[in-house]
């Protein structure tokens, strides 16, 4: 290529505690040019839009500024070289203004002084570019959050950069917004910026983009121009990986008998979601990130409100009312974020594994120390959890932590065990055992509610799954039309081709 | 050598032998021993029998503090319910009951009810603990001001002044209260799922929640085990003041606090037990006894006695860092 690009990384590798999450991954963003970056969650996006704006340093290989290798890339460094990151958690200050967020360690002086009238003038033409028409001394919480989102990108754009990146800049926008960005960004384009641009809309990618470059687990494995793809090729390229032994023989244990069964059910973010969770089975629940698949959980348990016009739950006829209720008819749920949600991790592994018992257990019941001790030490040779069963829960490996947090519903014999991401941050042998243990219990004539940001664990592991997006059931793919691609393109919409307007 | 070590018990005797509340009774013991040298007549039974009864009311206020504490939340309000029972109780003389035992149990039901209104507002409000037992706390003493204005009451309880007064075999009745009221407190905490419900709400409230703990009756029995003892406390310190006045539970609250900490119980919830707070509120006393005898004015003994607290917990270990 006749000119070198703006920012590029060559053979960048990174990884945390010893985990790779890039290996030898190349991207050059050109001037003149939308760059798609694409990948599942925990493919390595993030980590690789961090390395180029210097918020973290390479492991190995290179970043590179117009051409030549910057030996200690800083985010200092990255803004004197015009390269401006919009982030996907928005890094607002709430009580400040729009126009003082904007500035925001990049204020005008003047006499050494703050030059409000000079700030004024440029965060207004910053405004103008994004299509915000909001007075500049509005505080940023009042505002929406897809206005929050122009005022970030109004902020990138006030430091006038070279570099453009957007992560995920679309999620919380309206059509009208997104078409305001859409022509913005064909404008900068025209004036010689390199744009990346991440995007979970496949859509938008093949109307906005010109070059894509593909992650997945990790590693690069495409780095094409668009022209000539279509979006089940793009799919196909984020997906294809081979799944080995990881996951246990499948065998049909599902029942014709509803455990779970609810009518025009919201809460959270779900709206008006027909469910039917078959005993025997293990439902998946797939789709991207946050589009209230947690809420849909968290709302059969009890744990936040909920509506619904008819539910039937182990035979009751509505949704508990709290938790206690919801544990009272079978329900156990194993959080996401063991550490904040599922544990308590100061207090010892037994008193950890025994906590159920204790919410649920008559409050002046005296306690045996001896039949605690017994069974905590049954649940830890059930499950492998080695050392001793005093030392506070802290101290255990992430993989025994989950083990914990599922282990502590056991003695309760739930009929329906409600898990949320259970095998996130996970190594894979823990891995292997918790599948083997979702599968025995659906053998068991249980129901499984498995909600999974890991495709290859819904495709091999679930009887059926359900596709969220944006608050509703938008595909229940059975047994049979499981494959990753299916997920996927349920996820995002690839089967609309229909182009973001 | 060290095989003593390797052994259950040699282990479980290291074990109590670096607990906090273990060395807060060391604390205290080596104070006792201290001051006994130094000044006549520290050390005399009768003494130090004094001290443990004035401990008796700051361990009971501890008590219910202990309780909320562990939970994650605090109560400042103590001091105020404390004035409530011990205003109101002169006020109500039933003559047809010559014990005076309505009067006090009518006391205790009502200092529980303020206690279940401060866990109302916690457990179904959201208000944050502070906020609320504080605006409790300021609301009564209005209200105390209104009712009993600047006069002190005297008890005529019968009831009331045996607890004050009495010393069954040479113990004071205040102290036996203080007695069973430990056993009991002990017990609930640390030997009954209720206890082990406080300290996962404590711990990690949200893990709590969803593990089942019914987190809003739960608090709610928490502050209102909290208004129970502060109002026994009220009854035991009018019972040995004889009358009673607005501003009578002030020194309660800090005390109380202090004696909960002293013992070890972490004031981020989650950690702690009664059984440190015991020695915490008798080195409390035991502090101001001291203080007492130095012969400071009143100034330089707040100063003192602020900077010995400090000083105590720099000493026996600062909260560990969590999270």
């Amino acid at each position: 290529m006749a000119t070198a690009p703006l920012l590029a990384a060559r053979g960048v590798s990174k990884s945390f505690f010893g985990n790779p999450v890039l290996r030898d991954v190349s991207i050059a963003l050109q001037p003149g040019r939308v760059h798609a970056l694409l990948g599942e969650n925990g493919a390595g996006k993030s980590t690789l839009i961090n390395l180029l704006s210097g918020a973290l340093r390479p492991d190995g290989g290179a970043i590179e500024v117009d051409g030549r290798p910057v030996w200690r890339m800083t985010p200092a460094y990255a803004q004197q070289a015009g390269i401006a990151v919009v982030q996907q958690e928005l890094s607002l200050t709430a009580s400040l203004s729009i126009a003082e967020n904007i500035g925001l360690g990049a204020y005008p002086r003047r006499f050494g002084l703050l030059d409000y009238p000079e700030l004024a003038v440029r965060a207004r033409a910053a405004c103008d570019l994004v299509g915000l028409r909001e007075p500049l001394s509005v505080p940023v919480g009042h505002l929406s959050l897809g206005r929050r989102q122009m005022v970030e990108i109004a902020k990138a754009l006030y430091r006038r950069p070279r570099v453009l990146i957007l992560d995920e800049p679309t999620s919380s926008l309206s059509a009208t917004e997104t078409k305001v960005l859409t022509e913005l960004l064909e404008r900068l384009r025209g004036e010689g910026i390199a744009i990346l641009y991440i995007s979970h809309r496949l859509n938008e990618v093949m109307a906005l983009c010109q070059h894509v470059t593909i992650l997945k687990d990790g590693a690069c494995t495409a780095d094409r121009s668009l022209e000539g793809t279509d979006a089940g090729g793009l799919v196909r390229l984020m997906v294809g990986r081979d799944p080995g032994d990881l996951f246990p023989q499948w065998q049909a244990s599902v029942s014709t008998a509803n455990a779970i069964s609810v009518r025009n059910f919201s809460a959270g973010l779900m709206r008006d979601v027909d469910l039917d969770i078959r005993t025997g089975e293990v439902l998946g629940i797939g789709g991207l990130v946050g589009q209230g698949q947690e809420d849909l959980l968290l709302g059969l348990y009890g744990a936040i409100p909920a509506r619904t016009a008819s539910a039937t739950i182990n035979g009751a006829s509505s949704l508990p009312s709290g938790v206690p209720k919801a544990n009272a008819l079978g329900l156990a749920y194993v959080p996401a974020d063991r550490k904040r949600e599922g544990l308590h991790l100061i207090h010892s592994i037994i008193t950890n594994m025994m906590l159920p018992a204790f919410a649920r257990l008559p409050a002046l019941k005296l306690r045996s120390r001896r039949a605690e001790r017994e069974t905590a030490r049954g649940l830890a040779a059930q499950l492998g959890i080695k050392g001793d069963l005093d030392r506070p829960a802290q101290a255990l490996s992430g993989g025994n932590q989950q083990k914990v947090a599922l282990a502590k519903w056991m003695p309760h014999h739930p009929l329906a065990l409600l898990l949320n991401d259970p095998t996130r941050g996970v190594d894979v042998e823990t891995k292997r055992e918790i599948y083997m243990m979702l599968r025995n219990f659906a053998a068991a004539g249980k129901a499984v509610v498995l909600l999974s940001s890991d495709t290859p664990e819904l495709v091999h592991l679930c009887d059926r799954v359900a596709v969220v997006r944006e608050g509703h059931i938008v595909a229940m793919l059975e047994r049979g039309a499981l494959s990753e691609e299916a997920i996927v393109s349920a996820a995002m919409g690839a089967e609309q081709r229909q182009v973001a307007a | 050598m060290t095989a003593w070590k390797e052994t259950v018990g040699g282990r479980r005797a290291l074990t109590i032998l670096r607990s906090r509340p273990f060395l807060t009774v060391a604390i205290v013991a080596a104070v006792w021993i201290v001051a006994s040298f130094v000044s006549r007549g520290f050390g005399a039974y009768g003494h130090l029998r004094y001290l443990v009864e004035l401990a008796a009311v700051i361990g009971l206020v501890a008590a219910g503090q202990t309780f909320v504490v562990i939970a994650g939340g605090i109560d400042l309000s103590v001091a105020a319910i404390v004035t409530v029972s011990a205003v109101s109780l002169p006020l109500l003389s039933w003559q047809a009951d010559p014990t005076g035992l309505t009067a006090v149990l009518a006391v205790l039901a009502l200092t529980t009810t303020i206690g279940l209104v401060n866990g109302l507002g916690v457990a179904l409000l959201r208000v944050h603990p502070m906020i609320m037992t504080l605006a409790m706390a300021t609301f009564l003493q209005g209200l105390l001001i209104i009712i009993a204005g600047g006069s002190a009451v005297t008890a005529e309880n019968p009831l009331v002044r045996w607890i004050g007064n009495a010393r069954p075999a040479g113990i004071p009745a205040g102290v036996l209260l203080w007695v069973a009221v430990s056993v009991i407190v002990l017990a609930a905490m640390h030997a009954t799922s209720f206890g082990a419900r406080l300290f996962a709400m404590g711990a990690n409230p949200l893990a709590a929640t969803l593990s089942g703990v019914p987190f809003a009756s739960t608090t709610l029995a928490v502050y209102g085990i909290s208004g129970f003892t502060s109002g026994l406390a009220g009854v035991l310190v009018l019972g040995m003041n004889g009358q009673g006045y607005v501003g009578i539970g002030d020194p309660y609250l800090l005390a109380s606090i202090a004696a909960v900490v002293l013992g070890g119980t972490s004031i981020l919830g989650g950690l702690g037990t009664y059984a440190g707070t015991i020695p915490g509120a008798i080195l409390l006393v035991t502090i101001t006894a001291l203080i007492t005898v130095v012969n400071a004015s009143p100034g330089w003994r707040s100063i003192l006695f602020g900077s010995l607290i400090l000083g105590l917990l720099l000493l026996s270990g600062r909260e560990q860092a969590r999270r």
